[in-house]
Parts: structure tokens; sequence; C-alpha cells
């Protein structure tokens, strides 16, 4: 291996680190929102909301990200009225799609995810919060959600890793992530396993820390039961 | 100690100072035991005693680190391992050997996939090469013997314990075994099941089949058996006749064992 | 080039794009039953050293699923195809072919997909031997089976059908991972879209329909996995 080429190579990729890590944050952070609303509207025994959201999770779960990437970005400049709309100066950016694409796909996998975790919250703690006078989103907001994110933890931490893995399809559409700038050194200078090995340590290195940062988090969120560090947890989440 | 009683029949199972350690603990301190053909020795024992390891060690499931088995006649080759463990020395030999013996555990072990019959045809169709047709004939006999032939397509899964391990009794006797070798064999059942299985193996005795039976079932001991051995931590302590040990054993621990 | 329709994308007729997708979505079946059937390869191997292996076979079994969940997959598809291609342009220059040699895409993809959902069923197939009971393993042994026997007729089945909710999982992700394929120019169901996308002005219809294309098979497969799961499950106990 040319040590040469390798810290050529690895300086030219951490260039395109803080793409990656702005995709997959921004994704991660607004998909949140997305995927705690889905899970209400799961929970909300209210028959539309109910149907909209399982709607919603069987197409983003049973379609490729990618279809789902290309439908936003170039599908949505067929039409005139999204072209005019005052969308479109987002919308045209491939940024933006990669965001909003992957926000929405992240959304239904963990949707699935916070609605096993609300699902978990015993309901003899939350008749104890209600015994004790609480009003309706009081309970939820200090009762359900705290309960509800220890649960979904683990598996909330698999989606991200998953999301943080999703963030190279942003490369097919022009972005030049980590993945991009790997494919476009592969083409010039056709030297393979080195640039593979580069990149590969670099995603490797993000998703071990992120790994050790929610085996932390769930650490400080469990004092109750203290149990040694899951550093390994199963990162088996679907991929996308 | 006794001296075990010689019978003129044939020695079907011969153990020759056994010892097996698991780590620290010495589980079997030199075993030596003759079963003649048609003998039904029970062995009794309270739990870590070694009296379960003595029987997995007949056929190989738990390998001895000294000592001699021989079944048939035919002694076990054993060989010493690079890591110091005792290995068989020939494992086609073991499998054969195993082959000739039927074995029936507590936890019943029916293979889940298979249906009744197909656990009572698996072993002699693909490992004794019998034709399918006869080990089909031979294994609805089989099931008809121990009662359960309408339970031939059943999943394992839908019958009760008694009938588990009375398929598993049938498995065993389609291998057309040498010998038997029962561990434990009603400790997993409800009581109310325990009968049906053991009238089962009271038929087998009565048929003159050589039986090794690990058993807390003192009755079955005391009436079927023609010999008990008594196991205290990895040693016999007392052995011989029914009607001998039951009524006047010198030993006080098994004094003390069937009092209980 | 005249602007087809929404109806004429679905459509079977001359004019229609029905059969060429149709044949996209056939090979995007072929490119994840072959990487299925190369990630089962691996993954039986992979449990295998896992389970029984000795230190060295463990720890590089160990390895390769760390790495393989930890990096994205369309890195291992750029690897196989770069990769491949580098390999079969060496090997043509070395008998005197010029310039650079494509490895077929298919190959790559397949074998990309491969090693990315060997790794997924390493883990499928260690879970599910651990769910087998391990006395119908001791008593195949008690009747004589040699390891071979005992292997094909009670430890794979039982080991398989515990493995089953589990590789329907794993289909369901290759099914969708095979559209990372595309970027190797295989013609499966996204490139073909594509190219439709790119032949008119109907990005959005052509896209469309193959995500309903996906829908479609991930649905109808699912179905017929979950009722083989069932068919195959009678009597295996749980837990």
């Amino acid at each position: 291996m040319d040590i040469a080429f390798a810290s050529e190579t690895l300086m030219s990729l951490l260039s395109a680190l803080p793409l990656t890590l702005e995709l997959a944050v921004t994704a991660i952070a607004l998909g949140s929102v997305v995927a705690l609303a889905l899970a209400l509207a799961r929970l909300s025994g209210i028959l539309v909301l109910d149907w909209f959201a399982r709607a919603y999770v069987f197409v983003f779960r049973g379609t490729p990200l990618l279809v789902q990437i290309f439908l936003i970005y170039y599908g949505l400049s067929q039409f005139a009225a999204v072209r005019h709309s005052i969308f479109w100066p987002i919308l045209r950016e491939p940024y933006w799609c990669a965001v909003l694409a992957l926000m929405l796909n992240t959304a239904a996998y963990a949707s699935e995810i916070i609605r096993g975790g609300l699902l978990s919250v015993p309901h003899g703690q939350v008749e104890a919060a209600r015994a004790c006078g609480m009003p309706r989103f009081m309970i939820f907001r200090r009762i359900v959600m705290p309960l509800a994110i220890r649960q979904a933890l683990p598996g909330y931490g698999n989606e991200m890793i998953s999301m943080v893995k999703a963030t190279s399809l942003a490369s097919i559409i022009t972005l030049m992530e980590i993945t991009g700038v790997a494919a476009r050194i592969i083409s010039e200078s056709y030297r393979v396993i080195e640039v593979f090995v580069v990149a590969g340590a670099i995603y490797l290195a993000i998703n071990f820390l992120l790994t050790r940062l929610i085996a932390f988090i769930e650490y400080r969120l469990t004092p109750h039961q203290r149990q040694p560090l899951a550093i390994h947890g199963e990162l088996k989440g679907e991929a996308h | 100690m006794n001296i075990p009683a010689k019978s003129t029949s044939p020695v079907a199972i011969g153990l020759r100072d056994l010892h097996k350690r698991f780590g620290p603990l010495e589980v079997l301190k030199g075993i030596s035991l003759d079963a003649s053909e048609g003998e039904v020795i029970s062995i009794l024992g309270s739990s870590g005693s070694g009296k379960s390891t003595l029987l997995r060690c007949i056929n190989m499931l738990e390998v001895p680190d000294s000592g001699t088995i021989a079944v048939a006649g035919e002694t076990i080759r054993l060989r010493t391992a690079s890591s110091g463990k005792s290995r068989p020395a020939d494992q086609r030999q073991v499998d054969r050997i195993r082959s000739e013996l039927g074995m029936v555990f507590q936890s019943f072990n029916l293979w889940s996939h298979k249906t009744v019959l197909e656990n009572v045809i698996e072993a002699p169709i693909h490992v004794l090469k019998r034709p399918r047709s006869e080990a089909i004939e031979e294994a609805e006999a089989l099931l008809g013997k121990v009662g359960i032939a309408d339970k031939r397509n059943h999943y394992p899964a839908h019958l009760s314990g008694g009938q588990q391990q009375r398929a598993a009794i049938a498995r065993a006797l389609a291998m057309r075994p040498k010998a038997m070798l029962f561990d434990e064999p009603t400790s997993a059942l409800d009581p109310e099941l325990v009968g049906e299985v053991l009238r089962v193996m009271r038929g087998l005795a009565e048929e003159g089949r050589t039986m090794l039976v690990v058993t807390h079932e003192m009755g079955f001991a005391r009436d079927v058996s023609s010999r008990v051995i008594f196991l205290h931590k990895g040693a016999i302590e007392e052995e011989g006749a029914p009607h001998e040990v039951f009524t006047n054993s010198k030993s006080e621990r098994f004094r003390q064992f069937i009092s209980k | 080039m005249n602007s087809p329709g929404f109806l004429d994308i679905v459509s079977f007729g001359p004019d229609g794009w029905g059969h060429v997708l149709a044949a996209g979505a056939w090979m995007t079946i072929l490119i994840a039953l072959a990487g299925i059937a190369i990630g089962s390869v691996i993954g039986t191997f992979g449990a295998w050293a896992k389970i029984s292996g000795g230190p060295v076979p463990r720890a590089i079994a160990e390895a390769y699923t760390t790495i393989l969940r930890g990096i994205p997959d369309l890195l291992v598809i750029y690897l196989f195809y770069f990769g491949g291609s580098a390999v079969v342009t060496a090997v043509g220059q070395f008998f005197g072919a010029e310039g650079f040699v494509s490895f077929p895409g298919f190959v790559a993809g397949a074998l990309a997909v491969g090693v990315t959902s060997g790794a997924q069923q390493t883990e499928v197939f260690r879970g599910a031997f651990r769910a087998v009971h391990p006395g119908e393993l001791e008593a195949a042994t008690a009747c004589g089976m040699g390891r071979v026997l005992r292997f094909r007729r009670i430890t794979a089945p039982l080991t398989l059908r515990h493995a089953l909710p589990g590789l329907g999982n794993v289909w369901q992700v290759v099914l969708k991972e095979s559209a990372l394929v595309s970027v190797t120019g295989v013609v499966e169901l996204l490139r073909q879209a594509q190219i439709g996308a790119g032949s008119t002005s109907l990005p959005f219809d052509f896209y469309f329909v193959a995500a309903m294309i996906y829908l479609a098979i991930s649905t109808v497969s699912g179905a017929f996995l979950n009722a083989s799961e069932h068919w195959f499950s009678r009597g295996v106990r749980r837990g």
C-alpha cells in the first residue's frame, strides 16, 4: 500500500467528512420529528391518521431509498407547479433533495422504533401519573416520553448508523460527500483497494463513535439498571 | 463393596475403571461395571453423584478421561489429543457403536421438525441404510407397541410429555439396539404421565432387553430391575439385587437415600 | 421524441414501456436472488466460524460482520465494480488487450450484494442455531449419525426453520439494495426507469412506477415468505 497516496486520499476524503455529517445530522434530526408525529398518528386512535401513517411506513420501507431520492430530485421537477412554487429554490438543490429523501426515509423506520418504545411504557406508570393529577401533555412529556426513549434508544442507534451509511447515496445526485469523493478518486487513479480502505475506515470510525455515544447516553439514562456498556450493540437494522 | 454377581450370559456392556473430570470436579472416580445380556440395571444416586455422566460415557456423549468401555465385547479405542484430553481414536467406530445402543433422554429430544413416524425412521434409513418401506413397517409396529400408533403423523410439539417419551423409546428401539440407555426418562414428566412410560419400560424389561436406567423411580428399581447400583460422589457405593439391597443394605448412605 | 403519457409507461403495447420495465424488474429479482444465494454461502461459513471455528476463523468472521455493518453498501459495490474491472483489465493486458476492460456489472453487483447480505445472514444463522434445542442434536449423535449426516438431516433443517423470519428480512433488504447496482450500468428496474426518465420528460412517472413495482415485488414475496415460514415451522418449538 502506497502510504503517500493513502494519506493524500485520506485528506481528500476528510475534506468531504463535514458534508457527510451534515447530511446525516440534518436528516436524523428532522426525521425524528416526522417519526414522532407518525408514531403518535399510529397510536392516536384516529382512523384517518392511523391509516395515513401505516401507508407512509409501508411505502417508504418497501421501496429503495435511491428511488425515493430520484423521485424527489428528478421527479418533482416534471411538474410546472413545483418549478414555479416558492419551494423550487430548495427542491432544485441536490443537497436539500438528499436531506428531504433521507429524512422522509428515516422517519418511516424510526416511527416504528418510537412506536415500539411508546407501547412498552407500562400502563401502571401512566395511571400513577394520572392519579397525581397530571394533565395529559405533562404525562406524555414527563413520564411516557422519557421511558419510551430509554426503550427505543438501542434500535434508534441502529437506525442512525443506517442513516450515516445511507448518506453515501447522495453522491449519486452529484453531492461530493465521502463516497462521492472516493468514487471520483477511484475513477481517476484506478487504485480501488487503497481508496476503499481509507473511505471504509472513516465510515467505521464515525459509526464506532456513534455507537459509543449512544451507549453513553443509554448509560446515563438508565441509572436504575446499570449494566455493562453494550458497546457493540446489534447493528443489523434494515438498510435502505 | 459387593462383587458383581457373575452371570452366565455374555456381557453386553463392560466398563473398566472409568474416570471423568469436569475441570476441577472429578465426576467419576473409577467405575467398573458389567451388564450381561438381558440384565436391567437401575442406576441410583442423588444429583451430582455422576450417574448421568456414567450413562453418557457409554455411548461417548461424554468421553472418559481414562478407563475402557466395551460394547458387545468390542472395546472403544481412545487416544490422547494434543490438548491432553481423551478423544475417540476412530470416530466411525464410535458412530457405529452408538447406532447399536438406544438412548432415551430426560427431555425426550425428539426432532421437532419431523413427525413422530419420521423421528422413528430417520436413523434406521440414514444411519443403518435400511430400506424405507421396511423402516416404516417396523416403526409402525413399534409405535403400536408403545401405544401411540395413532399419533404417527403428529409433530412432537403437539404431544403430551408421556407420548413424546414413548415416541423417543420407539425411536431408540428402531435401531434394534443391543442395549438401551435411559437417562432419567421420567424426570421431566408430570406425575400423572410417569406411569405410561414406566409401563412401556417394564414391558421392554420383560422381553429380556438389556437396559441401563438412570432413575429416581424406586418402584421401578425395586420391582423391575435385576440389579441396582447406587452411586455416591462418582463411585459405586452399593450394588446388588434389588431384594437384597432394598431390605438389607450395609450402606448407611443408601439406606438414607431410599428412606427419603 | 414525442412525450408519452403515464399510460404508455405501464402499457405493454408497441409504444409502451411495460415490457422493458418488466424486464428490468426481472433483472432486479435476479440480482437479489444471486446476491442472497452468495450471501447464504458466506453466511453459513460465517456462522460456522462464529459458533465453532477456532480463534482465527472467529476473529475473521467478527471483523467481517463488524466492517460490513459499518460501511455503506454503495462503497462495497464500487469496490467490486472498479476492483473487478482493475483485475479484468490487468488480466486483459497480460494477454495483450489494450485499455480498460469493464467488469460485468451483474457479477459485481451480485457479489457486492452477496457480501453485504452475507454479513447479515451470518448473524441470522448464528441466532437461529442458538435457538435449536441442543438435545435434538445430541439425540442425533446418540443414534450414531456422523458429523455430515447430522448436519444435513438435523442441524441444517432445524437451523433453517429458525432462520426463516430473519432471512425474510434479509431478502427485503437485498431487494432494495439491488437498486444500487444500477450505478454499474446493469439495466435493472431503477436503471430502466432512469433510461425512461431520460428519454421522455416524465421522470416522476417513471420513478413512481418503479417505486410501485418495488413495492409490489416486496409485498408479494413477503406474503410468500410468510406462508412458507408458516408451512416449514410446523412442529418447531419456539423459545
